[in-house]
């Protein structure tokens, strides 16, 4: 089974380090989250990865081999700044992006017409690309990604800008490649789509990773310490918590509050608190803390290490 | 299929197809000689002075006025009967272009003519005046010397010179001058064709940049192949434009004789009715050039090379930046090394064999414009042009090298535009 392997990559450009000492791994059938802040270094990972450029040292390798122009061959990226050229009919555009990757150009048409049925958008092959809405425009931009079957996948950003529908479609594609054992990358920072998404997880700062492993696995060592209360009428219970010091609040709205549980209290403390304030309570449940609050905590404490060291 | 292939067919067709090329191919070479006969077609309108007012000479012979009358065309001549005062102000006030006077002692050989005249007119009035005067006053001379006829004719003519120019056949009409004007426009032809195509190169390259097109293209083919398959693309439409251009004057080049020869009529130059075409041509002062294949494919040859050459610049200087505009400031380095050569074409033309010339011509930069303009000028030996054309494609290798180091880096480059420096900087970097 070919698996994508990132071995102690490094990458400067200039005297700025973009990526340092970096190592994952990626394997078919499963769908791997590359996390991090703007310039954590993902964009120059992913780079390295499609071979687009070198790593000053260490090795990215697909199936055991470095990779190369037969990788590229093999792989689909979807880069998060999207680009067609704005001149060209969407079926030109597609077969012409088909050939670089390799097929024919009847094979690249045939594709072609298979992958814009599948987004109902056959009716678009003669428009031109700049006469399609931005939404189109990312469809025909997956479909490029898709076209020569590739069994590597990396995507930058897949959801941006996209209508819920659409979106959607694009995650029943991605989880039904994923059911065929193809490899997937998957960078992000929208928390939500990756804890729906990935099985694992690699976030990075300042160029390095920091958290590395299986979501639920890290999930877990994260502890059961956050809470989640549904309630009616009075909220006064938070603010008193977190003056006390024992909790410190995630998400608030009106009738919903996610909070940590701060200095070993226990969950029953914030139970009572609410039962005796509130007029109804509909939900409570002591739950692992959401990837976004351990995105915030570990990029937090890299970000003071990082500050500490310089 | 090679990717280099692919990117060439592609860069080539979306372009070759559009309406704007299909007009540009058909319509240039009507604009390319509009553009040269246009200067022509202004001196001689220019030179026509009907609307002039005429010239006021206060003669002082009494005997030179009729005799510039007679002479000129080009100025009306009219006598003055008022004080030199009076005709400034007629001149001022544009009644008179001017006044000349005549004195006494001119035909006595001594004295001068004077020409007064309110600002303007130029270097060839003065010129046509004193051809005029000259005339005027030779000839009264003569008249009143009693001289004998044959002295006046012998002094009134002037014999001309005929060019011939020894070829394989024999001999014909030399030419000098419209070879001259053949490689004056070969040398500019070249030289916009070069410009305009590698600003299709340089645009090309921006605009796969500024929509980010190129990220998806380079994690497919290497940023090299490219490069390569844009600037083969786009330069095999220019070699399609420029063959067709060079048919179409070919063409009309051949065709222009046979025309002569329906609407002329030989009876009028006192030649025989069956009178071969060149014959004829040359009895009523017609010279056709006929262009030697081999011009037509060295400058076919020479315009691929300097293409590029000058292409792989563009492209490297396209990659640094986002918008046409601000390539301005790094555009110069690659701009004034293609226009060094127009500035030169005189002395090209006045020695094209000459050790500057010569010499020039072999500079890579140069030699696309310069080699062209010395063969349409003059015979040059097979070894200099082979040898010159392989010195730019050697060059040609250094600069695509480098170009697409620059290249490589500059695609993902976004952002302040950077320094002729830094651009140098990057072709050391690695990718």
């Amino acid at each position: 089974m070919p698996t994508l392997s990132v071995d102690h990559v490094h990458k400067a450009y200039g005297d700025t380090k973009a990526v340092h000492d970096v190592s994952f791994a990626a394997a078919p059938g499963r769908i791997l989250g590359l996390l991090g802040p703007n310039g954590a270094g993902k964009t120059s990972t992913l780079r390295m990865i499609t071979h687009i450029t070198q790593p000053d040292s260490g090795a990215v390798r697909y199936d055991e081999r470095p990779v190369g122009p037969w990788s590229q061959r093999r792989m689909g990226y979807l880069p998060e700044e999207r680009g067609l050229y704005p001149d060209l009919r969407v079926k030109e555009q597609l077969v012409y992006l088909g050939q670089l990757k390799g097929l024919s150009a009847d094979a690249a048409t045939e594709r072609v017409h298979h992958w814009l049925e599948r987004f109902s958008a056959l009716d678009w092959v003669d428009k031109k690309t700049d006469e399609l809405s931005k939404g189109m425009q990312q469809k025909v931009q997956f479909i490029a990604t898709l076209l020569h079957d590739p069994q590597l996948l990396i995507f930058d950003e897949p959801f941006s800008g996209l209508d819920p529908i659409n979106s959607d479609v694009l995650r029943d594609i991605i989880l039904e490649l994923r059911r065929t054992d193809r490899t997937i990358l998957f960078a992000s920072h929208r928390m939500e789509q990756v804890e729906q998404l990935c099985d694992d997880i690699c976030l990075m700062a300042n160029g390095q990773v920091v958290l590395n492993g299986d979501l639920r696995e890290v999930k877990q060592r994260f502890g059961t310490n956050t809470v989640i209360v549904r309630f009616d009428g009075s909220d006064a219970f938070i603010d008193d918590l977190e003056s006390e010091g024992a909790v410190r609040v995630h998400a608030r709205s009106a009738h919903r509050a996610e909070m940590r549980l701060l200095n070993e209290t226990p969950a029953r403390r914030v139970l009572q608190a609410a039962l005796d304030t509130v007029d109804e309570l509909h939900h409570f449940e002591r739950t692992e803390p959401p990837l976004s609050e351990i995105f915030v905590e570990v990029v937090g404490e890299a970000n003071a290490a990082q500050a500490a060291a310089a | 299929m090679h990717p280099i292939w692919i990117i060439l067919k592609s860069e080539f067709w979306r372009r070759v197809r559009s309406k704007a090329f299909v007009l540009a191919t058909l319509l240039a070479p009507i604009g390319i000689v509009a553009l040269f006969a246009l200067p022509g077609l202004l001196t001689f309108f220019a030179a026509d002075s009907g609307d002039e007012p005429p010239v006021a000479v206060v003669d002082a012979t009494e005997q030179l006025l009729p005799h510039l009358q007679e002479q000129s065309s080009s100025f009306t001549f009219v006598p003055a009967n008022t004080s030199q005062e009076a005709l400034a102000d007629s001149v001022r006030a544009e009644v008179y272009s001017g006044y000349l006077v005549l004195p006494e002692t001119l035909l006595q050989g001594e004295g001068m003519a004077s020409f007064y005249r309110s600002s303007g007119g130029g270097l060839g009035t003065q010129n046509r005046i004193q051809n005029v005067v000259e005339r005027a006053v030779r000839d009264v001379r003569l008249a009143n010397e009693d001289v004998p006829d044959a002295v006046e004719s012998i002094l009134a003519a002037s014999p001309s010179l005929e060019m011939r120019r020894i070829t394989e056949q024999g001999d014909q009409a030399d030419a000098t001058l419209i070879y001259s004007a053949i490689g004056y426009m070969l040398a500019f032809v070249i030289y916009f064709a070069v410009f305009i195509y590698g600003q299709y190169v340089m645009q090309g390259v921006i605009a796969e940049k500024s929509s980010r097109v190129v990220e998806i293209v380079v994690s497919s083919v290497r940023p090299f192949e490219l490069l390569m398959g844009k600037v083969l693309g786009i330069g095999a439409m220019g070699l399609v434009q420029m063959v067709t251009w060079g048919a179409l004057v070919s063409g009309a080049l051949a065709a222009a004789g046979p025309i002569f020869m329906l609407f002329m009529d030989p009876a009028a130059y006192d030649l025989a009715p069956d009178a071969s075409q060149q014959a004829a041509l040359e009895a009523a002062g017609i010279t056709i050039p006929s262009l030697p294949l081999s011009l037509l494919v060295w400058t076919l040859l020479f315009f691929v090379a300097g293409y590029l050459l000058y292409a792989s610049l563009f492209a490297a200087v396209g990659s640094a930046v986002e918008r046409v505009q601000d390539a301005q400031s790094l555009m110069y380095p690659v701009f004034i090394p293609l226009l060094i050569p127009l500035l030169v074409i005189g002395v090209v033309i006045e020695a094209p064999n000459g050790t500057l010339s010569t010499a020039l011509s072999f500079i890579p930069f140069f030699a696309p414009i310069l080699m062209v303009l010395r063969s349409a000028l003059t015979e040059v030996a097979i070894w200099q042009l082979a040898l010159s054309w392989l010195l730019v494609m050697a060059t040609f290798v250094g600069t695509i090298w480098m170009a697409s180091r620059i290249y490589r880096v500059g695609i993902f480059m976004y952002g302040k535009p950077p320094s002729l420096r830094e651009l140098l900087r990057w072709a050391r970097y690695r990718p």
